[in-house]
């Protein structure tokens, strides 16, 4: 019975949003709706990683590559042959790629696959080490993606990138998206996989000790991260409409990694909080990048200056809630009737 | 005469030039508690990540009911029956005491991705089955009051008692306990002793412990064997095992030195 009413309360809510949705998209600027669009990619991109990251409990930083993989192999597939033949100017792509063209939803999702079996290739090396040297492991994935990319001219069009990709993202398949993302990571961290996931985070040799195939479930939640941010890069990339080697730099997974921390690792309703800070902070930020004067004294705009202040927020952040905003508790409806209750009584 | 659980032929483990266990062989019989023992250093911990699958002995096999698990996974291990505690209580912190438990009924998890993810009537079924039956264990150790609180909230006589009841839930024929009674005081490991008995006796279950505390290994074993630079020197009943000469010599050194 409990358990129903949450299940109603969680159904109500997605329908309320995407009654936003749907009124946001008519009634927003353009400007506020891609903000929107950012903010819900970067929420599943950021699910996904506080999954491996937060739950799982393994400190890696490769979801850039992943989000490269997911978007080049979605431009390959959505763009139509005339165009890459006329982009393909250096070396002319591989027949087999250049033929083929398809529309946006299985384009997607064949991106989120391919992420998803590479992620699963990769797993088998890059899990035999642990702790600093998985970080540094999976951080030199996320540079050889670029490097590839680069190289592999009759592919990916080099160092030049795709051009005008049709802009089918709109706010409807980030919305779509996010919340579908949202949902299986949920269900996943609350079940017997996360639990262990949750095990391993807080000590491996005792959840192998438990009869738990560690490999296995790290795997599980690498996968599933490897299959969104796949998935969200192409939605990225449908959005920018460009994209090329330098597009999924370091600092694609550095901003992630920010939210995650800020949000609480391990938590996903901390996710979605710091989702909104940091992408929406990012945006009103833009004021300390551009030229200012103060009390007559004149700074150029410098770029890169968001960046900035978004470091000293992480040590803020690290200095006065080690935890970030939600540590590891969640968002329950329990909570919050406890709450109306608490207040009523 | 009650069947041979675990034996252990020639055992030996070498970590490049230094031998930790040397020839090291036990046949342990089913519902008896079997305790090792030795100095500081003389290879019990070894002997004991090899027997559950944590390393993977130089020399050597392992049976578990006449079957070879000699180089196993260890999460394999764990689903032919034997489940181990550690020398410093190794709970999952963040976790709830209830939770820990469930995490050793993973191994036979009833339900897979698939149903998690769809939240199919089986995800429901087994996991409210695993709840239940991860209270009643926790019922049946006089735990149940604690199964809330976060792991890393209890006290340290509690905390070994969870790590006990977590390794149980793994449904275990043998149970082996790296140093139970390390860090207790004399009150906890007097509890810790009856928990140990009556555990055993209502799970139904073989007992192999390494410990250091001789009145706690004495009072509690049926069998000892005594280790000391990874050989072992004896293996007796707790009153051969005092009187010993060469496990007095091992443990306060020669006399004649």
């Amino acid at each position: 019975m409990k358990i129903d009413r949450n299940n109603i309360l969680t159904a109500l809510s997605i329908l309320a949003f995407f009654l936003f949705v749907w009124w946001g998209n008519h009634h927003l600027t353009a400007y506020a709706v891609r903000i929107w669009e950012d903010t819900l990619i970067f929420l599943m991109l950021a699910a996904g990683y506080n999954l491996i990251n937060g739950v799982a409990g393994q400190f890696s930083l490769e979801p850039n590559g992943f989000v490269a993989i997911g978007a080049y192999v979605t431009a390959i597939l959505i763009l139509t042959p005339a165009q890459k033949e006329s982009m393909f100017i250096i070396e002319p792509m591989v027949p087999w790629l250049a033929h083929l063209h398809m529309s946006f939803l299985p384009a997607l999702i064949i991106g989120g696959i391919v992420t998803a079996i590479v992620g699963f290739i990769l797993g088998f090396p890059v899990f035999r080490v642990r702790g600093d040297y998985l970080a540094i492991v999976t951080l030199g994935f996320g540079l050889t993606i670029r490097v590839v990319s680069n190289n592999t001219i009759t592919i990916t069009n080099g160092a030049l990138g795709l051009k005008g990709l049709p802009t089918y993202t709109n706010i409807w398949w980030c919305a779509v998206w996010a919340v579908l993302a949202m949902i299986v990571i949920m269900r996943i961290v609350d079940s017997a996989f996360g639990r262990a996931m949750k095990a391993i985070r807080d000590d491996e040799d005792a959840a192998i000790a438990m009869g738990i195939n560690t490999l296995w479930m790290k795997q599980i939640a690498f996968v599933t991260a490897a299959f969104f941010e796949g998935v969200g890069g192409g939605l990225l990339a449908s959005l920018i409409t460009i994209i090329s080697p330098t597009v999924f730099t370091f600092f694609l997974t550095f901003e992630l990694l920010i939210i995650i921390v800020v949000g609480g690792l391990g938590s996903m309703t901390g996710t979605v909080i710091a989702t909104v800070l940091v992408v929406w902070g990012s945006e009103l930020l833009r004021v300390v990048e551009q030229p200012m004067n103060i009390f007559g004294l004149h700074i150029p705009g410098i770029p890169g200056m968001r960046m900035v202040v978004f470091s000293i927020l992480l040590i803020v952040v690290m200095i006065f809630a080690r935890e970030g905003i939600m540590g590891q508790r969640e968002f329950s409806w329990d909570w919050l009737l406890n709450k109306i209750k608490g207040k009523r009584a | 005469m009650s069947e041979v659980i675990l034996k252990c032929d020639r055992l030996t483990m070498r970590f490049g030039g230094l031998t930790a266990v040397r020839d090291f062989s036990i046949e342990i019989k089913e519902h008896m508690i079997f305790g090792l023992i030795g100095p500081n250093g003389a290879g019990k911990t070894t002997a004991f990540n090899m027997i559950t699958g944590n390393l993977k002995p130089t020399e050597g096999r392992i049976y578990f009911y006449g079957q070879d698990i000699t180089g196993l996974k260890p999460y394999k291990i764990v689903s032919l029956g034997m489940a181990r505690t550690f020398q410093n209580i190794r709970l999952f912190s963040n976790l709830s005491v209830l939770e820990n438990v469930l995490t050793g009924f993973h191994h036979k998890l009833k339900y897979n991705l698939i149903d998690a993810i769809l939240r199919t009537p089986r995800f429901y079924k087994y996991e409210s089955q695993m709840k239940e039956e991860g209270m009643a264990l926790l019922e049946s150790v006089r735990l149940a009051d604690k199964a809330n609180f976060r792991a890393s909230e209890l006290p340290y006589g509690e905390r070994r008692k969870v790590e006990i009841a977590r390794a149980l839930a793994t449904g275990p024929k043998l149970l082996l306990l790296d140093e139970p009674a390390a860090g207790m005081n004399p009150q906890e490991t007097l509890d810790l002793m009856y928990f140990i008995q009556e555990v055993k006796d209502k799970f139904n279950l073989t007992v192999f412990l390494i410990e250091h505390d001789m009145k706690f290994v004495m009072n509690l074993c049926e069998t000892i064997a005594v280790l000391d630079h990874g050989v072992k020197i004896a293996e007796g009943k707790p009153e051969e095992i005092r009187t010993n000469p060469e496990v007095i010599k091992a443990y306060l050194g020669d006399i004649n030195a």
